[in-house]
C-alpha cells in the first residue's frame, strides 16, 4: 500500500514557484495497478519519482509498505568502465538478494554472451537497454514504476520481456506513467488523473482515460 | 550497513580496477611524492629540522596530512560523482560519502604502512615507534576530512563560486600545515598564527610518534579535536537539512 497525505511538490525554476502536487491526498491498494494520466509537465514522472523515494516532498508525507522498484529499465547507473557483470552485482548489492542468482538471470536474460564479461562502455544501446530491463526483471518487488515503458531489442526480445513483465505481474503490481491510453488499459486496472496539481483517483481505468480525455479537449 | 559495503566494493573497481597496475599507483604516487622532497630538500639543506633522515621527515609530515588532504579530496565529489545512483531509491547521499571516508582511510593506512614501513626497515639507527599518537592523529586528520567534506558536499551544490574560492584557500594548506618544516622553530608572533591551523597539529602530533625526541612546542591536540568535531558537527547538520537538495537532480 501506498498513502499519500497532503502531499505537496513545488517545481522551482528561475524563482517561479509553482506546485506540481498539491496538498493531495490518496491511497494505493495492494494488488491493483495503476496509471497515471496527465499532460505534458502536469507533473507525472516527479509523482513517481516522489513514490519511489529519490525526491522530496516539499510537504506532507508519503507512507510506503512493500517493495518498490527503481523506474524500470533505467540504465543511468551503469557504470561505463565496469562490466556488464559488476554492475548486475552492484544492484544485487544493495537490494541483498543473491548475487550468483541475479547474475545468472540477467546473463540468461539479457543474452548479451561475452559481452556480459565486457564493459558496459562497449555496449550498444540496445545491449545496454536489454541488460537494464533483464536487471529490473530480475529482482521481486511488490511495485514496478514504469515511466513511458520503452520497447528495446527485437521483435523476439520485445515478445519475451512482454511474458516476463506480465508473469511478474501476477503477484507485483505496477504504476505506470504512459501517454499512450492503450498502453494503460493493457497493464492497469485503475487510474489517477493529474491536472493542475490535483489528483484525482479513479477505481476503473476507463473512467480515468475518459476524465483525462475530458481534460485534453478543454484546452 | 549492506548498500555502505555495495558502494565500498564498486568504488574500489572504479578506482584501482580502471587502471593497469590498480591498487600499486595509490602506494606509488605518495612514495613518489617523497622521493621528490627529499631530492630537493637535501641539495638545500645539510639536515632535516628532525631526526637525520630527510625521507623519514617527509614521509611523516606529508602521510600525516594527506590523512586529511586525500579524505577531503576523495570525499568532496562523493554525492556528484555517485548522483546516478540516487536513483536507486535505497541509495542515499550520506551512503557515498561514508563509502569514501571508509576506503579513504584504510588506502592512506596501508600507504602509511608501507612507505614509512620500509623508510624505518632501511634506517641505520633503529626507531621506537609510538603508535597511541600517530594512530589519534590520523584520527583526527581524518574526522576534519570527513566534516569539510559533508560541508562542501552541500556548499559546493549550493554555489559553484565556493568551489572555487575553496580550491584557492585549499591548496596552498599543503605549504603551510608543517610538512617541510617545524612551527616550533618559527619565531613568536608568527608562530601563533601558524598554530591557529588545526593540521599543523595534526602533523605534530603524527611525528611525536616517530621522534621520540621532539618535544612539539605549541601542541595543542585539544584544540585539533575541538576544531575537527566541530567541523564534523557543522557538518552532519547541514548534510542533514539539505537532504531535499542533494537528492534533487
Amino acid at each position: 500500500m501506498i498513502r499519500l497525505e497532503q502531499a505537496t511538490k513545488f517545481a522551482r525554476t528561475k524563482g517561479i514557484k509553482k506546485p506540481i502536487i498539491d496538498r493531495a491526498s490518496l491511497v494505493l491498494q495492494r494488488g491493483k495497478s495503476i496509471g497515471l494520466l496527465g499532460r505534458n509537465g502536469a507533473g507525472k514522472s516527479t509523482l513517481l519519482r516522489l513514490i519511489a523515494g529519490t525526491i522530496r516532498l516539499d510537504s506532507g508525507r508519503i507512507i510506503r509498505k512493500g517493495k518498490i522498484s527503481w523506474p524500470l529499465g533505467f540504465q543511468g547507473s551503469f557504470q561505463g568502465t565496469m562490466t556488464g557483470e559488476q554492475n548486475v552485482r552492484f544492484v544485487a548489492r544493495i537490494y541483498g538478494v543473491d548475487t550468483r542468482e541475479l547474475i545468472a538471470y540477467v546473463e540468461d536474460f539479457a543474452d548479451l554472451g561475452p559481452f556480459f564479461k565486457a564493459p558496459v562502455g562497449t555496449y550498444s544501446s540496445g545491449m545496454k537497454a536489454r541488460l537494464a530491463f533483464g536487471l529490473s526483471m530480475g529482482v521481486n518487488f511488490d511495485y514496478y514504476l514504469v515511466d513511458e515503458i520503452t520497447a528495446v531489442g527485437d521483435t523476439n526480445f520485445k515478445k519475451k520481456c512482454q511474458v516476463v513483465f506480465e508473469s511478474r505481474l501476477q503477484d507485483s503490481d505496477v504504476i505506470m506513467v504512459s501517454h499512450s491510453t492503450s498502453t494503460i488499459r493493457d497493464y492497469c486496472d485503475c487510474g489517477v488523473v493529474m491536472e493542475n496539481g490535483k489528483l484525482t483517483y479513479y477505481d476503473d481505468i476507463e473512467d480515468a482515460i475518459r476524465a483525462h480525455n475530458g481534460n485534453m479537449r478543454e484546452r | 550497513m549492506r548498500v555502505v559495503a555495495a558502494l565500498l566494493i564498486r568504488e574500489m573497481e572504479a578506482r584501482f580496477g580502471s587502471k593497469p597496475g590498480g591498487y600499486v599507483w595509490a602506494l606509488l604516487d605518495p612514495a613518489a611524492h617523497v622521493f621528490l622532497m627529499t631530492i630537493i630538500f637535501q641539495a638545500i639543506a645539510r639536515a632535516p629540522a628532525l631526526g637525520v633522515s630527510f625521507p623519514l621527515f617527509f614521509a611523516t609530515g606529508y602521510i600525516g596530512f594527506q590523512f586529511y588532504q586525500a579524505m577531503a579530496t576523495y570525499l568532496n565529489g562523493a554525492v556528484k560523482a555517485n548522483r546516478s545512483l540516487l536513483s536507486y531509491p535505497s541509495v542515499a547521499p550520506v551512503d557515498t560519502i561514508v563509502a569514501r571516508y571508509f576506503l579513504q582511510l584504510g588506502t592512506t593506512a596501508v600507504v602509511a604502512i608501507v612507505v614509512l614501513g620500509v623508510i624505518v626497515a632501511w634506517m641505520r639507527t633503529p626507531i621506537e615507534l609510538s603508535w597511541p599518537p600517530i594512530i589519534e592523529a590520523a584520527l583526527v586528520a581524518s574526522t576534519l576530512g570527513l566534516g569539510m567534506a559533508l560541508i562542501n558536499n552541500v556548499m559546493f551544490l549550493k554555489y559553484a563560486l565556493y568551489e572555487q574560492v575553496f580550491s584557492i584557500v585549499n591548496r596552498p594548506l599543503f605549504l603551510i600545515s608543517g610538512v617541510f618544516f617545524l612551527p616550533d622553530a618559527i619565531p613568536h608572533p608568527y608562530r601563533e598564527v601558524v598554530l591557529f591551523n588545526p593540521l599543523v597539529h595534526v602533523v605534530m602530533q603524527f611525528r611525536v610518534g616517530f621522534y621520540s625526541e621532539y618535544r612539539a612546542v605549541g601542541l595543542d591536540m585539544p584544540y585539533a579535536y575541538t576544531f575537527a568535531f566541530l567541523t564534523l558537527f557543522i557538518g552532519m547538520l547541514l548534510f542533514t537539512s539539505s537532504s531535499a537538495l542533494l537528492r534533487s537532480e
